[in-house]
């Protein structure tokens, strides 16, 4: 599918949208007729994709009218900061950047983010998984063009299951069983660890059937949902909490050097994990490679197939690009359809890819990781994409993530009882969200 | 006579040495109200003008901020001192406070004591080896904090550090340097071990400035050498170990730069665990500017309040005694 016939598709697809572009703009913005002196638009990105050299030579090479200047800021939290902060001053933001899904709502509210529709983006609407283009638009608004994705599913590691007969769980209640009989078979080792990472946890409340939030700013800019309590939140947060207090769940950071050495030494046997993780941690973890596996995520019910996603990112374009037009076009094409950038976003990058055509080509299903044993894991990853569902983040996500973390952490300390986590976090985020002049329905 | 020239020249324009304090009297007296006060504000102008920009602009504009409030769905709107209310009833803000006061209660001491128990030593031992330890000793605080930081994380994990298995020798569990009640130990550590140097420095500066004297005089009457030191060397330096007792209060008071890589490490540091940690997050995770410059100038107030009483209850007891 990623053959000729697909960039046929791809280059018809430019072509007609160039003639879009020239009738909708006059003459003055279809390059080169203003004058031949001021050569191709120039558009500035911030992004912090590993490998994202390639893509923009790729796609500099591959647009004589647009030429992308790129700068890495910094990865996330880093880059918002520098983000929140332009936006504020009204000047310095680039025209283009690399935003996360949880973040969009927040940098749509900062009135920092430009809508792409109309320049064209709504044509991309079937190009992506249905989800993914759910969070990146509000209604007709494009405010986000999906580039990867986090479909969540089971590391875990596949010689200490088979060596000590552990069956792999495929419910959580088999779950907290292995992690059981894992602490039993060797004491120093836990089924996992408890991160401390807010898209991870989210990403197993939304497998749970957990829709703790709302919003729209398409319907109204000042009501916000949010619903922490309910039930399918907090069996969540009771399990993984029980798992904590009776110290069968580790404690450490994920990312951190120690997180790492642990899921490498084979103190952690499993890891709840996104599509995009095995190709991030594949690199530090040289001694177990070979002995990873991947099954799909435990069900909360027998036989079910409820999916979470944990993280994955978009290109915007912001309100101060000096030319949304051109800026969409290249955050519609630095990966979107080009064959060149997924090559590398794929192969040396190892995003899961969000375009459907790419994620459902041979070439990435059936790729054999050498990581995994040979194991074909897109083979997993895939069909959980497809099924993930409608899932929503509040505008002030930053506070509600960072309030989860502290108020897990004090459980973690012995300071706080995790059947309090939600609650306390429910009270303090409707609090922030009423002073902040939201009305908040649950 | 063309050699002449240069010589002669520049002696025929200024008027001869006797001369010059009569001319410049008398000018002094003529051009007293216009001359000298262009003059000297040309000399002060350029750092007036740095002064200006990058003191008093920033802070009147951050102080401008704190007067208004931001509501994400509300847009901006004036609300005078209610961010200031809102700051000193924050418990966040309160809890932090807290903490940094008794993180300071504790450190402050153990490291200025460090620190005048080092510049004593230094001063009393002058052989080689007191200049390499001078060096050493001054290390830590050539690295950058940021770096400083890191490497306590890494000293202080429990996959690659040296400390945290120690217990286990004796049959103990691992220490976990992270977890909530040994974290402020670990963040005193880090800073005692990289501003000790640095205050033991500036001790040992002024101990050079004490005449030697003194301590002969001190000999004389039969002093102990630790009696000069506590009776003699201690007294005479104290103005610099109120210094650097303030610089350290005021560097507490903001701390940050520890706490906000060890979070990287340790998910026991909330997004308030200082008052500076706070102000941050507030501007650049909850994008709220305007309660992020009120937090900032209340914490400025508190610093300023703190330092100033150091200062006051410093010299009156200086006074009495």
């Amino acid at each position: 599918m990623l053959g000729t016939n697909w960039l046929a598709k791809a280059r018809m697809a430019k072509l007609g949208r160039g003639l879009a572009v020239c009738g909708l703009l006059a003459v003055a913005a279809c390059g080169g007729a203003t004058g031949e002196d001021s050569g191709p638009v120039r558009v500035s990105v911030w992004a912090w994709y590993p490998e994202f050299k390639g893509v923009v030579e790729a796609f500099n090479a591959s647009h004589s009218d647009i030429q992308v200047d790129w700068t890495n800021v910094g990865t996330g939290p880093d880059q918002y900061a520098k983000l929140k902060t332009a936006f504020t001053a009204g000047k310095g933001a680039p025209d283009v950047a690399m935003v996360e899904f949880q973040q969009i709502p927040t940098f749509v509210i900062l009135d920092g983010l430009a809508d792409m529709g109309p320049y064209g983006a709504n044509e991309d609407k079937d190009l992506y998984a249905e989800w993914a283009w759910s969070q990146a638009t509000d209604g007709e608004k494009v405010y986000a063009i999906p580039v990867d994705g986090g479909p969540m599913a089971l590391m875990y590691r596949k010689d200490l299951f088979d060596q000590h007969g552990i069956p792999v769980p495929t419910t959580w209640a088999e779950y907290a069983d292995a992690a059981a009989r894992i602490k039993a078979v060797d004491p120093d080792a836990y089924i996992a660890s408890f991160g401390s990472d807010g898209g991870w946890l989210n990403g197993l409340m939304w497998q749970a059937g957990c829709r703790p939030y709302g919003y729209s700013q398409a319907k109204a800019k000042d009501e916000v949902k949010i619903n922490l309590t309910a039930p399918e939140c907090k069996k969540v947060v009771d399990l993984y909490g029980d798992l904590v207090d009776k110290g069968l769940m580790a404690q450490d950071k994920f990312f951190t050097a120690d997180a790492t050495a642990a899921l490498d030494s084979g103190k952690y046997w499993t890891w709840a994990a996104a599509g995009w993780t095995p190709g991030y941690v594949a690199g530090s973890l040289k001694n177990t490679a070979g002995k990873w596996a991947v099954a799909p995520m435990p069900q909360w019910t027998a036989g079910a197939d409820e999916q979470g996603d944990w993280g994955g990112s978009t290109f915007t374009v912001t309100k101060q690009a000096k030319n949304p037009q051109a800026a969409t076009t290249v955050a519609r094409e630095l990966f979107g359809r080009s064959k060149a950038a997924w090559d590398i976003g794929l192969n040396k990058a190892f995003l899961y890819p969000l375009v459907k055509d790419v994620a459902a080509d041979p070439a990435f299903t059936g790729k054999a990781y050498e990581f995994f044993n040979g194991q074909k894991v897109n083979e997993i990853f895939v069909p959980v994409s497809q099924k993930l569902g409608e899932f929503q983040y509040t505008p002030f996500q930053d506070f509600v993530f960072k309030d989860l973390n502290d108020r897990t952490a004090e459980a973690m300390s012995g300071g706080r009882e995790w059947s309090t986590v939600l609650e306390e976090t429910q009270k303090n985020v409707v609090a922030y969200a009423e002073k902040q002049g939201f009305k908040v329905s649950r | 006579m063309t050699r002449s020239i240069p010589i002669t020249a520049p002696a025929a324009d200024s008027p001869p040495p006797p001369h010059r304090p009569v001319e410049s009297r008398s000018r002094r007296r003529s051009r007293r109200v216009t001359a000298h006060p262009v003059a000297g504000a040309l000399f002060v102008l350029p750092f007036f003008l740095v002064v200006v920009a990058f003191l008093i602009v920033p802070l009147g504009y951050a102080f401008w901020l704190s007067l208004s409030s931001k509501s994400l769905a509300l847009g901006t709107r004036f609300t005078g001192i209610d961010n200031y209310v809102r700051a000193f009833t924050d418990p966040v803000l309160l809890d932090g406070l807290l903490r940094v006061v008794l993180f300071g209660l504790v450190q402050i001491p153990i490291m200025l004591g460090i620190a005048l128990a080092g510049a004593l030593t230094l001063d009393a031992v002058t052989t080689k080896f007191a200049l390499a330890f001078r060096l050493i000793a001054f290390m830590p605080y050539a690295v950058p904090a940021v770096v400083g930081a890191l490497m306590w994380g890494f000293l202080y994990s429990r996959t690659f550090g040296p400390f945290a298995d120690l217990p286990t020798f004796v049959g103990g569990d691992p220490i976990d340097f992270f977890s909530s009640s040994l974290l402020l130990l670990s963040l005193g550590n880090i800073v005692t071990w990289a501003w000790t140097g640095y205050n033991m420095i500036i001790l040992y500066s002024a101990l050079q400035g004490v005449p030697r004297e003194m301590y002969e005089a001190a000999v004389i009457d039969g002093a102990t050498p630790v009696q000069i030191a506590l009776r003699v060397k201690v007294p005479a330096i104290k103005q610099a170990i109120s210094l650097a007792a303030i610089f350290t209060v005021i560097g507490t008071m903001q701390f940050f730069t520890e706490p906000a890589i060890m979070a990287r490490f340790a998910p026991q540091i909330s997004a308030g665990y200082t008052p500076n940690l706070y102000a941050y997050n507030q501007a650049f995770a909850y994008s709220d500017f305007h309660y992020s410059a009120a937090l900032s100038f209340a914490l400025g107030f508190l610093v300023f309040v703190v330092a100033y009483a150091f200062v006051f209850i410093n010299r009156r007891r200086g006074a009495r005694s």
